[in-house]
């Protein structure tokens, strides 16, 4: 499979994934944004499209839909703490799933180099820089190892049944932890050997730059914070 | 030119032995050369010496002098070095950055800040000088070994330096991909490119290098020159422990009547007694991406020794996985058990019927890579809780039999990856299951341990356990294995 | 290590260390905070923290040697969850936190076992700034939150008197000990035995 190129521009994703962030999971703004809100838990479903991400796409969709039926269905003919354990279930889903996804849509289609030249053009310093890039790099080995361990627990019959929490830590977080050094260690023998953390300025041929789509995204927050912000004082006033 | 003269090495880490004691040694420009010798002979600790990883990622205390082009490099940094001097890796998992392979390509390009016309430049070149193409702009978390391996070649090639080290290059790859990896050394190599490789896989570099330059104990004990080389016998080899000189690949051993399992159809391996037989039906897996593994019907012989092989990417590891319950599955595995085998015997002829957990519990799986099965603190803990009932006594006989005794408290982590092997192995023997699988069991082991876990195998065959592994090493095949089946993918 | 000589600045190997680091260490702690949706569960989220990444946390701290590691990690971690929409705060609190577990493990030279675990607990007080909103911006933050049902918010303020503040650094920073107690004893039981030290 071929990485998939993105027509925004790095630095638009990482504003729009803290969008998704404070305007969808957290709600800020509340009932005065709900059309933005609206828009916003929309907005993943088409760039992962955009991307042909189309399975997460679609299984989000059937996930969203069947917690509004829930929502719509069940919810209202419930009471007590079943209600309140629905409800939960709901707000957790419908708040996470659109951040999660711009996640998923966002690490799909980032390089590496384009987060690191992104992060090149807003100054900030390498020392922060490269320490995020190895960790992006990182995050999917620390799951491998992770599910390689969790298999071969299962495969030898180690703490499926009556498993204690020490025994946990120990079998599973220890490993992990172990495993995922040693690679560590390797990764950053490659890296140095490739000249990484020679004090001088890199170069970057990968292009980043603000397009049209870039501009119309920096548009549409600008006028819901203006928008925002006017209802807010409009209240105060 | 590289010079070596009276060079000693100890790690910090080991202070005890000397990893190397006094190498004194010139490699002309241009040269191809073999580090050859067992495991910890100090080939890989040669390198760190060149490509500055001695002394500033691994601390030691260093004698003599190192020169490249007449110049010491023993108090230049790391970061003098690239450029002039590129290493490949052996764990293609575990050396890049990142994410994207044009990205990892012109990684180093970009740390030594070339201009960007300069690093396009070479990036088209490389691309077009190992036709890797297809390699483009991809995931490096899609990519086989194979695929890795050439990805990290390329990317030590944008560099442009004149002394290429690898570092066993080949150990986690298939014989496709070594045969890859031949044709890249040897587009190094009428560059005109210095080039020193430890490995001991030494059958597919044999005819290219100028040299061999043989360790032992970390002293060098013979430095042969192509004269000499072309006299070698697989005797000879034997007697210096090296692997085979024979470039063969495992498909080879797979009979022209075919004993190929072809995923969606029945496979029977014709046995005398019904009784010597494992039967395997509906295993299938089907991946996120869509396709689907499926295995109708295996016959597999019972008490044997038997080797999968096929190309990467045919899913040998899955099917290792299906079995052994990794991967949740439907399939049904029939074991003829005499008197035993109950009704369902009778009903299909085949013998008792296994399924899900219970099928779980008759087989043991070896995984490729050992570190992710071994949890406890001592070697011994790590037999004792696998035993279905806890038995110190039994335990010590058990590391007995894999020559593990002496390391019973050790950390499981910090032994040798052979090692590691053998820990897994006793593991699957305290376990008591009769099915033994294990993937790859002999990557990266000179040929004393690959001789090991052959005995090992044929031992635990004896004593009555039935073994599957999957493996893509042709002398392992030689030695140990009685039947060989071609796993291959569905032919249209 | 006198080989590195006695350049002080950090290089490339310290970097990459400390993304590694975080990596393990954000995975880890994730695993438990999502847990942190349940009123009861949020109280004792950067408990939890504390006491689980101090495992990775103490590995961590063999590899640092130089000043200016633990303030990076730190200061990411503040990043995180700014991104993922918890206020500016917690990048403030970061900071801050950030530099005194720094100067904490300086005053050991950056090898002092009991600076260590002292370290560990004062470390994990960036997750400590989520709550902040919680408390300096109360009305706001429910305002925010008014969705999550008025069950959720009143057992939310319920839990949440002013004092509760000083209550959760406390309760952080014993977790954090306890958690750096605990990588230290996995550091002696396997890490170092390993060779990962």
């Amino acid at each position: 499979m071929e990485l998939q190129k993105s027509f925004l521009d790095p630095r638009t994703k990482l504003l729009l994934v803290f969008v998704e962030a404070t305007l969808v999971l957290a709600t800020a703004g509340g009932e005065r944004l709900v059309v933005f809100r609206l828009a916003f838990t929309v907005l993943p479903f088409l760039l992962l499209l955009t991307a042909k991400c189309y399975s997460a796409c679609i299984v989000g969709m059937l996930v969203l839909t069947v917690t509004e039926m829930l929502k719509y269905f069940v919810f209202q003919s419930s009471n007590g703490t079943l209600s309140f354990l629905l409800l939960m279930a709901i707000t957790l889903i419908t708040r996470f799933l659109p951040a999660y996804l711009m996640g998923v849509y966002v690490i799909r289609t980032t390089k590496v180099s384009e987060f690191k030249a992104a992060m090149e053009r807003m100054h900030v310093p390498d020392e922060l820089t490269i320490p995020m890039c190895v960790m992006f790099r990182f995050f999917p080995t620390v799951r491998e190892e992770g599910t390689s361990i969790r298999a071969a627990m299962k495969m030898r019959g180690i703490g499926l049944g009556g498993g204690k929490a020490s025994e946990m830590l120990e079998y599973r977080v220890v490993p992990m932890i172990s495993c995922s050094a040693k690679i560590g260690e390797e990764l950053s023998a490659s890296a140095l050997t490739r000249g990484l953390g020679k004090n001088r300025k890199r170069t970057n041929i990968c292009k980043i730059g603000f397009g049209v789509a870039d501009y119309i995204v920096m548009v549409v927050v600008m006028v819901m914070i203006i928008y925002w912000m006017a209802g807010y004082f409009g209240s105060v006033g | 030119m590289i010079q070596f003269e009276h060079v000693d090495f100890t790690y910090e880490a080991n202070s005890e032995t000397p990893s190397l004691r006094d190498i004194s040694f010139t490699v002309k420009t241009g040269e191809c050369v073999l580090l050859a010798g067992a495991s910890g002979c100090g080939k890989s600790t040669l390198l760190r010496l060149l490509n500055g990883l001695i002394p500033e990622f691994y601390p030691g205390e260093r004698k003599g002098r190192v020169l490249i082009e007449g110049r010491e490099i023993s108090n230049q940094e790391i970061y003098d070095l690239v450029g002039r001097i590129g290493t490949v890796f052996q764990n293609p998992r575990a050396q890049f950055f990142n994410v994207d392979t044009t990205s990892e390509l012109v990684f180093g390009c970009e740390n030594l800040a070339l201009p960007e016309e300069e690093i396009v430049k070479r990036l088209e070149k490389t691309v077009a000088d190992f036709h890797m193409e297809k390699l483009m702009n991809r995931s490096i978390f899609e990519l086989s070994g194979g695929e890795k391996q050439r990805i990290a070649c390329a990317s030590v090639a944008t560099l442009h330096p004149e002394i290429i080290l690898l570092d066993e290059p080949s150990a986690n790859l298939d014989f496709e991909g070594t045969e890859n990896l031949r044709q890249m050394l040897a587009a190094w190599k009428e560059l005109g490119k210095t080039i020193l490789i430890a490995e001991h896989r030494i059958s597919y570099v044999w005819d290219i290098v100028d040299r061999v330059l043989y360790l032992e104990e970390g002293r060098l004990r013979a430095d042969w020159h192509k004269e000499e080389l072309v006299n070698f016998t697989e005797e000879t080899c034997q007697k210096y422990g090296l692997r085979s000189l024979v470039r063969s690949s495992p498909m080879m051993f797979v009979t022209p009547e075919g004993y190929r399992l072809e995923q969606n159809t029945a496979v029977t391996k014709a046995v005398k007694e019904q009784a010597d037989q494992i039967v395997l039906r509906d295993f299938s897996y089907t991946y996120r991406h869509g396709a689907t593994f499926r295995v109708r019907e295996l016959r597999l012989p019972r008490y044997k020794v038997t080797a999968i092989v096929g190309a990467n990417g045919t899913g040998k590891t899955t099917f290792l996985e299906c079995l052994s319950g990794i991967r949740k599955n439907k399939g049904k595995l029939y074991l003829a058990e005499g008197e035993n085998a109950g009704q369902d015997a009778a009903e299909n002829g085949l013998g008792r019927a296994y399924s899900g957990r219970r099928c779980q519990k008759l087989i043991f799986m070896v995984m490729q890579d050992p570190n992710h099965q071994l949890f406890t603190e001592s070697v011994l803990d790590e037999v004792l809780v696998s035993m279905p009932e806890e038995d110190e006594d039994k335990a010590r006989v058990i590391l007995e039999e894999v020559d593990l005794a002496q390391y019973a408290d050790r950390h499981p982590m910090s032994l040798s990856g052979g090692q590691k092997q053998r820990v897994a192995i006793a593991c699957a023997i305290a376990s008591k299951r009769p099915i033994l699988l294990l993937d790859e069991p002999t990557s990266g082991l000179d040929r004393k341990h690959m001789l090991e876990v052959a005995e090992l195998l044929k031992r635990l065959k004896e004593q009555g356990r039935t073994i599957i592994t999957v493996t893509h090493d042709s002398e392992f095949i030689r030695i140990c294995c009685d039947e060989v089946m071609e796993l291959s993918e569905v032919s249209a | 290590m006198n080989s590195q000589g006695n350049n002080s600045k950090l290089n490339g190997r310290d970097l990459i260390n400390v993304g590694i680091y975080s990596a393990i260490y954000f995975v880890i702690v994730m695993a438990f905070a999502m847990t942190g949706l349940i009123p009861i569960f949020l109280m004792l989220l950067s408990s939890m923290v504390a006491f689980f990444g101090g495992i990775p946390f103490m590995l961590f701290l063999t590899k640092v040697k130089k000043p200016g590691m633990i303030f990076i990690m730190s200061v990411i971690m503040g990043v995180l969850v700014f991104v993922t929409g918890m206020t500016y705060m917690p990048v403030i609190v970061s900071v801050i936190t950030g530099i005194i577990a720094e100067l904490v493990y300086r005053s050991g030279s950056y090898q002092s076992m009991s600076k260590a675990i002292l370290t560990a607990g004062v470390f994990p007080l960036w997750a400590v700034g989520n709550y902040l909103p919680l408390f300096l911006q109360r009305e706001q933050y429910f305002a925010q939150r008014e969705s999550y049902g008025q069950e959720y918010a009143d057992a939310v303020m319920r839990l949440t008197p002013n004092w509760m503040m000083i209550v959760l650094v406390l309760a952080t920073f014993l977790c954090g000990i306890l958690g750096g107690l605990l990588g230290r004893f996995l550091l002696k039981k396997h890490f170092k035995k390993a060779g990962i030290v």
